[in-house]
């Protein structure tokens, strides 16, 4: 989640309009534009939440986390992409949570039936801009990631679907650096392979 | 055309990622650009990563609170400085105890003795119009006047290092009234009586003091160790 190139995919949230403005309304302490910014953020936040921890309740507990934390530390905000800096605060609540949660061996989140996961969320039919066949691309993603395992999921949630660099994901996750990209390119080979069935989704 | 001896995946998905030091790497670009099944490789996980990065946002499950509540926020903090102010409240209550009995003690003396003062101060002026003219008449004034002087001094000193005033200054009193009649030993003795005065200072201003000092600091420190918002 570099700040130099700015990557905001067509689903995904785009800054305000005038988000340089609000953003110095709510660090001089104006609660209202504080609050704008979070609604206007938070499926972004939630969905890396949701993506990291698999469950809706952790989820919403670690983006709430989040707001709070950005409601403290936003007046130390100093430029940049506001989305990227509020998921950077997202990922560590998640993480948090995620320590606190699974005190155990990693091991891949439960999904139920194959392809009938109830905790995912219908995106397409949430999101209007997402057409039929991606969203049933993104669908059987979703499904793929959670059966990686923990470490692999983290790696690959973080670096690949919300690009953060190798060192982010590094610190963030206190691993080594080698270790990190390890974990990316076998999760990715991973979700390649669970993916093998539904190869014909790419290229539509 | 099928190569033998394919490169391990993993550097393939950093090739696929744009690591430089697998773009780099003249034998894996190489092998990858006369393989086929490297190059697929490549392509899908390449295809994967672009997938990947346009998965959309996600509502929320249920409504979020957006703003963290100002009680939610101050109880954080309270808990967060609970520690300074369990620490030092029993400082700051100890310096106000100590800079209570150090005002008790310091004020309840000086009242007494500003009474006996002005008792004292009286009668002195009544006594000393009588010494002056018995002395004036067999010509010892001028020795009888320093003793009665040196007197008053040591009466006021003792008066204030043994808290009880009064009974030692009606001795002194009485002492005054016969200074006239005495050698100027007497009046030495009355100096070496004042001699260990300072040594016997009041302790209450000190205890006083120590006890506003430590309030003061005690508050202070707890002031700046509480975190506070934003």
């Amino acid at each position: 989640m570099t700040d130099a190139p700015e990557r905001t995919p067509a689903n995904r949230t785009p800054p305000l309009p005038d988000e340089a403005a609000v953003i110095q309304r709510a660090a001089d302490g104006d609660r209202t534009a504080f609050a704008q910014l979070m609604e206007h953020y938070q499926s972004a936040c939630y969905g890396l939440a949701w993506r990291l921890l698999g469950d809706p309740d952790h989820a919403a507990d670690a983006t709430q986390d989040a707001f709070v934390h950005a409601y403290r530390a936003i007046g130390s905000y100093r430029g940049g992409i506001f989305r990227s800096w509020l998921l950077r605060i997202t990922a560590n609540a998640s993480y948090d949570i995620l320590r606190r949660a699974q005190r155990r061996p990693s091991s891949p989140l439960p999904d139920g039936e194959e392809g009938s996961a109830p905790e995912l969320p219908d995106i397409g039919a949430v999101n209007p801009v997402v057409e039929a066949t991606k969203s049933e691309l993104y669908r059987h993603l979703e499904v793929a990631l959670r059966r990686l395992p923990e470490d692999q999921r983290t790696a690959v949630v973080l670096c690949d679907v919300y690009g953060m660099d190798y060192n982010e994901v590094a610190a963030m996750t206190k691993s080594a650096l080698g270790t990190v990209k390890s974990r990316i390119h076998r999760g990715r080979l991973r979700l390649r392979q669970l993916m093998a069935e539904h190869r014909e989704l790419f290229s539509e | 055309m099928l190569i033998p001896n394919h490169p391990d995946d993993e550097r393939l998905s950093a090739l696929a990622s744009g690591d430089t030091d697998a773009t780099a790497d003249a034998s894996l670009t190489g092998h990858v650009s006369s393989c086929i099944r490297c190059t697929d490789l490549v392509n899908e996980l390449g295809a994967l990563r672009a997938s990947l990065a346009e998965l959309p946002d996600v509502p929320p499950s249920r409504p979020l609170r957006l703003l963290p509540a100002v009680e939610a926020q101050t109880s954080r903090i309270d808990r967060a400085g609970g520690w300074a102010r369990r620490f030092f409240a029993p400082v700051l209550t100890a310096g106000a105890a100590l800079a209570l009995v150090g005002l008790v003690g310091t004020a309840a003396p000086a009242f007494r003795v500003q009474e006996v003062f002005q008792n004292v101060g009286s009668e002195l002026s009544a006594q000393a119009s009588m010494a002056v003219e018995a002395p004036a008449a067999d010509g010892g004034g001028a020795e009888a006047g320093a003793p009665a002087a040196s007197t008053e001094e040591a009466t006021g000193g003792e008066a204030l290092s043994a808290g009880d005033a009064s009974s030692p200054a009606e001795s002194n009193v009485e002492r005054t009234l016969s200074a006239p009649g005495e050698t100027p030993d007497d009046a030495d003795d009355g100096a070496s009586a004042r001699a260990p005065a300072p040594a016997e200072r009041s302790p209450w201003p000190m205890v006083l003091f120590t006890g506003v000092a430590l309030m003061v600091a005690a508050a202070l420190l707890r002031w700046i160790l509480a975190p506070r918002a934003g």
